[in-house]
């Protein structure tokens, strides 16, 4: 990181002494408000994780304190309720294939959408939208009954198709805003140097496009990690479920777990962490290391 | 307008792969959900149509008009909520910071915390009788501010919403952040260089050049507040009474509580409409401030 | 860009992964299909997910049926209570029920009936004769006269419990007989600085099914529903009814429920009477065991909902609901059907019954208890014993039920009263006709 101007001054002088000082309180004026956006943020995954060491009774009459005998018991008892052995599996399966192709398509889709004029685009642009309005729950039982017809039931595939499908609108939403913001004379020069569609697309858009990359990996990770109703009614088979259904198996019709439901959302919770914090410098490439260097 | 545009295969076979996807599992389904809004069916007996009876029934009633009431509620609480906050953070977290990733991991972490887990914590926060806010009030000595948060209807859209927006700001922060880093370093020190620097310098360079943005941020608002669902179901059931019901919930319980397949589509069908209408007009608005 | 490889790589082995998987789970499935020649499968839903002693229970019984019938295969699929009901009706949409179904009284079964997905099992119902000896048990899974699944569980949906060490506390070693003596202890319960009834009406059927139900029967007597919803001849304006809603009104108003009755639910307000913050709570019969498990030293008595003047209802009856049972898809024929009905014989045999009031369930089958039943399945047993009143949601169309449901908070928050209630409540039923 480079040294901050004013630590460069070697003649310091009066003025630019007060300077120093105002620049040093509005730091911590800045770290101060950051400590406190970051303590409000973070508490409820501080909560989570003490809370999944307490039984039922200290959960809801003390739910703010640490718990007085740690109930690690809850981590065993939640990793079998919700069969984390195989489902874990399967939600990583579902949802990295599902990323994957999502974005790719995405980003194709958005790189002519964005990038080139025709009779059509501004249409299918539209049309890609109109993904983003519907309330999923409308969609279950005729998608159940297509799945059914395909004979796509209860299998991965068949919950992967969907997931791409739902999730492309906000994907090319994203993607185009950005690429559309880039000046038209980058792709002239590799035009010139008698670059095809897809290079320019591979070699010049995609990396410029890194940082809305990442937002958009990370939100369809997010939303096929945590997709819990199309999971409920497209996959009857016990070894192809995915997470977020064995998370819902603590709440009984009377009653519930939550101890063990703390402990299964902390390690569900992980994953998807560590998928943010791998993608978190591209996100931000610009301020990092200068776009070029990779 | 493009060197490339005369081409039309390479177009079509970057499009084809999203559209077929898209078309054949995301609008099959919607517009099957369409049509049997003009049915009357519990799905386990034999269909019938019914015409528009649905619509007129969903005009005319009034717990459909509170649902949409509060969904407009949820909206103007993202849009004048998450978003500016959003922004703020944004702004802040664009510049060299020590601990900047850290800030940037953590500010995001409410989007990855599991519905569940937000709506238990938060739920325990605004309890009437062991949450802290009521006892944080009564430290500083407000007790007669306490108030039942989620168990009185005057108080739980607003305790909901709060919720909603600290949900969801880390997803716009993302998103400004990435849009922030399209702004070369040139224009910050050409700008620097005449002078404009600090709050100036944001709103008259950085906020334009990301204005586009902020219209996709304002867009993914309404069309995420108008379908908001798992929240509220988790954190208080659309009650108490109706007093947090959401237009998609009622189209849930309508579909699968009381197994109105035709009702629940006619609800979503207007879902759809509204969001549309309601992007259209904020459309309208922003561009011409652009100009 | 290095972190970006490695990511990138990791996403690669997945994908691969994947095709590796899905080939693989291919294979074993074609495998098991292979294995199971000349055995007979059987799908089956039920909502047995968490670990509680009658889901232990009942998943013993399938693996003990299984052994015991090494040609039938019974494969299972566990979905949580909320989850299961929208699955089951969104693949009943589609035809593509399981064939054995678990599933619920009333309101909840009669659609699988009307849509012709179940069978009735009047051919094997004579096997309970000698077990289930009251028949009314059986009426719940009664559609039109025939007989569509067997109850495992009994299950009176309004209990009080109370705490006996705090009642005495406050000069109570009995506990009240009538409603106005109720009030009194409630008054004195609060002066002492207790919460009088935990409640937690925050999904919002407690009210409904806890409590409604049985007050509603105290004032109403127990034919009011049937002839509302049957013959007309009485209104849900009835002023009984309407007062039987002011009771819970009553209650509210004077403050018997913790504050934030409404944003709790009824785990929480469990927690509150095992806790000893709050003296009493009214719930149904699935509480006994949390609550025996939880606070094994606890004084806890039981009691009905005390009489109220000017009622037409016994004082003794209790708002119970069977429970448990299971439907055999209208598909099954043949061999199949008659596994499945191998099945239900086995499965509902009395090793069951026993060992489900072991875990503090009450059941409908006539049997010796076993010996080491906790004494308060025995009271609860002798308290509910004597006569049985409908619950609400298992006889109304859930369209009525919801309104009550959530018209029921609406009236402890004072934003609608009971008699706005009742007059929604009839035009629901009028539209329904």
């Amino acid at each position: 990181m480079a040294q901050p101007a004013y630590q460069r001054n070697t003649n310091v002088s009066v003025q630019e002494g007060i300077e120093k000082k105002q620049k040093n309180v509005k730091k911590t004026f800045i770290y101060f408000i950051l400590m406190i956006y970051a303590l409000v943020n973070t508490y409820p995954i501080i909560w989570m994780v003490i809370n999944s060491f307490k039984n039922n009774i200290e959960f809801s009459k003390k739910p703010f304190s640490l718990p007085e005998v740690w109930q690690f018991e809850n981590y065993k008892t939640a990793w079998k309720t919700a069969h984390l052995d195989t489902y874990l599996l399967n939600s990583i399966i579902v949802s990295v294939s599902a990323v994957i192709l999502t974005v790719f398509l995405g980003a194709l889709a958005s790189y002519f959408l964005a990038r080139f004029s025709f009779k059509w685009g501004k249409y299918i642009y539209t049309f890609f939208t109109f993904g983003m309005l519907i309330p999923v729950h409308a969609t279950l039982v005729p998608l159940f009954l297509l799945m059914k017809n395909l004979g796509l039931l209860n299998t991965h595939v068949g919950l992967i198709l969907p997931y791409i499908a739902f999730n492309l609108p906000i994907t090319i939403f994203i993607l185009v805003s950005f690429m559309k913001s880039f000046p038209l004379d980058i792709e002239e020069s590799a035009i010139m140097d008698g670059c095809g569609v897809f290079r320019i697309f591979w070699h010049i858009i995609l990396p410029m496009t890194r940082p809305a990359l990442a937002t958009v990996v990370i939100l369809n990770f997010i939303n096929n990690w945590n997709e819990f109703s199309f999971a409920l009614v497209l996959v009857n088979d016990e070894s192809l479920k995915t997470l977020p259904l064995g998370l819902a198996n603590f709440a009984g019709q009377f009653t519930t777990n939550y101890g063990a439901q703390m402990a299964g959302l902390t390690l569900a919770i992980i994953p998807t962490i560590i998928i943010y914090v791998l993608l978190e410098e591209h996100l931000v490439k610009g301020m990092t290391a200068g776009a070029v260097k990779g | 307008m493009h060197l490339l545009s005369q081409k039309k295969w390479p177009i079509l076979i970057g499009l084809a792969p999203a559209i077929i996807v898209y078309f054949l599992f995301a609008i099959i389904p919607i517009v099957i959900s369409f049509y049997y809004s003009l049915m009357d069916w519990d799905g386990f007996t034999k269909m019938t149509f019914v015409g528009l009876a649905n619509f007129k029934e969903v005009f005319n009633d009034p717990i459909f008009w509170q649902s949409l009431k509060n969904n407009l509620y949820v909206l103007a609480a993202s849009v004048f909520g998450q978003v500016p906050i959003a922004l703020f953070f944004a702004l802040l977290l664009n510049r060299k910071l020590k601990g900047g990733k850290f800030f940037r991991t953590v500010g995001f972490m409410p989007v990855v915390i599991s519905t569940v887990v937000i709506s238990l914590v938060w739920g325990m926060m605004y309890n009437a009788r062991i949450g802290l806010f009521n006892q944080f009030l009564k430290i500083i000595g407000l007790e007669q501010w306490a108030q039942n948060w989620l168990g009185d209807p005057k108080w739980a859209m607003v305790s909901v919403s709060i919720t909603i927006i600290w949900q969801f700001v880390g997803l716009y922060l993302i998103i400004f952040l990435a849009a922030l880093q399209n702004i070369p370093q040139e224009i910050y020190d050409a700008s620097e260089i005449d002078g404009a620097s600090g709050l100036k310098q944001t709103i008259y360079i950085v906020l334009p050049m990301i204005w586009d943005t902020i219209i996709v941020a304002v867009i993914l608002c309404i069309s995420g507040s108008l379908r908001t669902f798992d929240l509220i179901y988790v954190m208080t059931s659309g009650g108490p009474g109706h007093a947090t019901e959401v237009m998609a919930m009622y189209m849930f319980d309508k579909t699968f509580s009381s197994t109105r397949y035709g009702y629940g589509s006619a609800i979503s069908l207007c879902i759809f409409f509204f969001s549309l209408a309601l992007i259209y007009i904020s459309n309208l608005i922003l561009r011409r401030k652009t100009v | 860009m290095k972190k970006f490889r490695i990511l990138s790589f990791l996403l690669v082995v997945m994908l691969l992964s994947l095709t590796a998987c899905s080939g693989s789970s291919e294979q074993s499935s074609g495998k098991s299909s292979d294995d199971s020649e000349g055995k007979i499968e059987l799908t089956f839903w039920n909502i047995w997910t968490d670990p509680s002693p009658q889901n232990k229970a009942s998943l013993k019984q399938v693996e003990k049926f299984m052994k015991e019938h090494p040609n039938i295969v019974i494969k299972q699929q566990n979905i949580p209570h909320d989850q299961y009901k929208v699955k089951l009706k969104t693949q009943a949409a589609g035809k593509q029920l399981p064939d054995l179904i678990q599933v619920w009284p009333g309101a909840e079964l009669k659609p699988l009936v009307d849509g012709g997905l179940v069978q009735p099992l009047d051919d094997i119902v004579s096997n309970w004769d000698s077990l289930i000896t009251n028949k009314d048990y059986l009426k719940d899974y009664q559609i039109s006269g025939k007989q569509y699944a067997i109850p495992a569980n009994v299950t009176p949906t309004s209990v009080v419990y109370y705490d006996k060490d705090m009642l005495a506390k406050v000069g109570y070693n009995e506990f009240p007989k009538t409603y106005e003596e109720f009030k009194t202890l409630i008054k004195k319960l609060k002066d002492s600085g207790t919460i009088p009834i935990a409640l937690g009406n925050k999904a919002q059927w407690v009210l409904q099914s806890s409590y409604i139900s049985t007050i509603g029967d105290r004032l109403t007597g127990s034919d009011f529903l049937k002839s509302v919803l049957e013959t007309g001849k009485k209104k849900f304006t009835d002023e009984k009814f309407i007062k039987a809603v002011g009771i819970i009104k009553e209650l509210a108003d004077m403050g018997a429920f913790n504050d934030d009755f409404n944003s709790i639910d009824n785990n929480q307000h469990r927690d509150l009477f095992i806790s000893g913050d709050a003296a009493m709570m009214i719930d149904g019969a699935w509480s006994l065991g949390p609550v025996l498990e939880a606070a094994p030293n606890k004084h806890i008595g039981l009691a009905l909902f005390p009489q109220v003047d000017g009622g037409l209802g016994d004082p003794t009856a209790v708002s119970a609901v069977t429970g448990t049972g299971i439907a055999i898809n209208s598909e099954l024929k043949g061999e199949k059907l008659k596994a499945a009905q191998e099945f239900l014989k086995a499965f509902y045999g009395e090793d069951y019954y026993k060992n489900l009031m072991k875990a503090d369930i009450l059941v409908p089958a006539n049997i010796e208890p076993p010996a080491d039943i906790s004494p308060q399945l025995k009271e609860m047993a002798e308290l509910t014993s004597k006569k049985i009143a409908p619950v609400y949601d298992a006889t109304l169309p859930t369209e009525v039920t919801d309104i009550i449901n959530a018209g029921l908070q609406e009236v402890t928050l004072g934003t609608m009263t009971p008699e706005q209630l009742a007059k929604k409540l009839q035009e629901a039923v009028d539209k329904q006709k």
